[in-house]
């Protein structure tokens, strides 16, 4: 009854020996969950067939490649990293438009991964995609509600196979798979975090320095609410993070005029993604995260707002 | 037994089959253009929701449906704008709801029956609807919310039944015992 991620393992396993055969294949990981299950996954499938690769797109948590090449590591992965974050930014330069965003993403990871392919004679892409992303990337009678760049941000004609083992599960399955599989916990119990990144963390304009914004708000959201979490102040949150708007306000700094950003604190609380509520969050936690972003980002940001919609209407990340 | 959830496109389709297969049931999705005999093998048939806008002209991007409904003769559950395609089918006012609701909605029970068999007279579901069906006929109401008056409903003379909201998902309590008791009384 239910789903047993054993049985999975084994299915998924023999299911990608008989599609790769003999030939090479290429895996990104992007830290989350899902990629680094798929990773596993495939490395005890065609171990010695593959190439893993970490992609950092400049778009990234705080730390994050430091992070993965660490923990994939311990993991027994071997991590090649490629740094493309100026061609994330000069790629995205000017583009406002959610979906036009991932389109580009989905793009320029699939120019990164064919590159890598070549020097490896790969054929095969194996990616880490779930239900929700194929779902919400939508076809025929379904609606896009956004392109993942696993799915609907792929270019129409690309030069690699696509092997895609978890299709049909949801992030709790993923995660049965990522502990079945032996992943270090702070990959199997990990937060999501979208393929395309702090892209979709900041409305509007993409640039090197919103992408520094918001990852230091980002990286203060999780701290607090982790430690709230682990105080028993409240119980720990599905996916947490802030989002920079473009909203300038009037704020007063120093008995000075100050005229900053926005930042949106998001949390909710879901089990697959697909439908989600956000966390009653204790006031004095919201402040505190408060106080920090002002503080620490005072130069651009005076203003913090907490999202209080649920899924649906609103979708988890902002775009 | 084998249950074919017909895709009108919603986000959650896949969390239907997925309540199935925990269910230890089968269950395909498989798309509106289906061939109606391939659809008349099954043992129970679930209509998905989706975007689509039964009320407001939609109703033909619903392929084969019609007739579907015509033909199998076993149990029947819609959901969203599958029930909305259902009532209207059977002669009911699909059009925009007085009360769109989204997200958390809660659901009173008026009359258990067996799909509600074992449920509290009020719990908390899911919804994400524009749209609503009214004034079916033949069709008894079975559940309403504040801002909704036909939350789900069932056919007085056949085993076809609708939800309005999304029993489905995860946020909707008590959402898997619904879709047991549909199948319940498809072992009948």
């Amino acid at each position: 009854m239910g789903f047993e991620p054993k049985k999975f393992i084994e299915g998924a396993i023999s299911q990608m020996r008989s599609q790769v055969g003999k030939k090479h294949a290429i895996i990104a990981v992007s830290g989350g969950v899902d990629s680094m299950t798929a990773a596993a996954i495939a490395s005890k499938a065609i171990p010695k067939q593959l190439t893993c690769i970490f992609v950092d797109t400049g778009l990234m948590r705080k730390n994050e490649a430091h992070l993965v090449s660490t923990a994939a590591a311990k993991a027994g992965i071997p991590l090649q990293v490629i740094n493309a974050s100026d061609k994330f930014f000069s790629s995205l330069k000017g583009i406002t438009d959610p979906e036009e965003k991932r389109k580009i993403i989905g793009g320029l990871f699939i120019d990164v991964f064919e590159q890598a392919a070549k020097s490896s004679k790969a054929e095969f892409l194996i990616q880490g995609t779930i239900a929700p992303d194929w779902i919400e990337s939508g076809s025929g009678l379904r609606d896009t509600i956004k392109s993942h760049h696993n799915v609907g941000g792929l270019p129409k004609k690309m030069g690699l196979f696509l092997c895609e083992p978890m299709r049909e599960l949801y992030k709790d399955e993923v995660r049965k798979v990522a502990r079945e599989i032996g992943l270090p916990l702070e990959f199997s119990e990990r937060q999501p975090f979208p393929g395309p990144g702090l892209a979709v963390r900041i409305m509007g304009e993409i640039t090197p320095q919103k992408a520094e914004i918001v990852r230091e708000a980002c990286a203060i959201v999780e701290e607090e609410l982790e430690a709230a979490a682990h105080a028993k102040k409240m119980e720990m949150p599905w996916q947490y993070f802030a989002v920079l708007l473009p909203i300038k306000t009037v704020g007063v700094l120093g008995d000075a005029r100050a005229y900053g950003y926005t930042i949106a604190v998001r949390a909710v609380e879901s089990l697959d993604g697909m439908t989600a509520k956000a966390c009653r969050i204790p006031p004095e936690v919201l402040e505190q995260i408060s106080d920090r972003i002002t503080r620490v980002l005072k130069e651009h940001v005076n203003r913090v707002v907490y999202d209080t919609t649920s899924k649906p209407p609103g979708t988890i990340e902002w775009e | 037994m084998d249950a074919l959830i017909i895709d009108f496109g919603s986000q959650w389709t896949h969390r239907i089959h997925r309540t199935l297969t925990y269910l230890d049931v089968s269950s395909k999705i498989v798309p509106v253009t289906t061939p109606v005999a391939d659809i008349l093998k099954a043992d129970v048939l679930i209509f998905s929701g989706g975007a689509i806008r039964i009320g407001l002209g939609d109703a033909h991007q619903t392929g084969n449906s019609r007739e579907y409904i015509e033909k199998f003769q076993g149990p029947i559950l819609g959901i969203c704008a599958g029930q909305q395609f259902i009532g209207m089918h059977f002669g009911g006012t699909a059009q925009p709801a007085k009360g769109p609701e989204y997200g958390k909605v809660e659901i009173i029970v008026d009359d258990k029956d067996e799909l509600f068999a074992g449920l509290p007279d009020k719990f908390t579901a899911w919804a994400s609807h524009n749209d609503e069906v009214i004034n079916t006929p033949n069709f008894k109401v079975l559940a309403h919310s504040k801002d909704c008056s036909n939350h789900a409903f069932k056919s007085l003379s056949r085993p076809i039944y609708g939800c309005l909201f999304h029993p489905e998902v995860e946020h909707t309590q008590h959402g898997s015992e619904i879709y047991a008791n549909f199948l319940k009384i498809a072992k009948k």
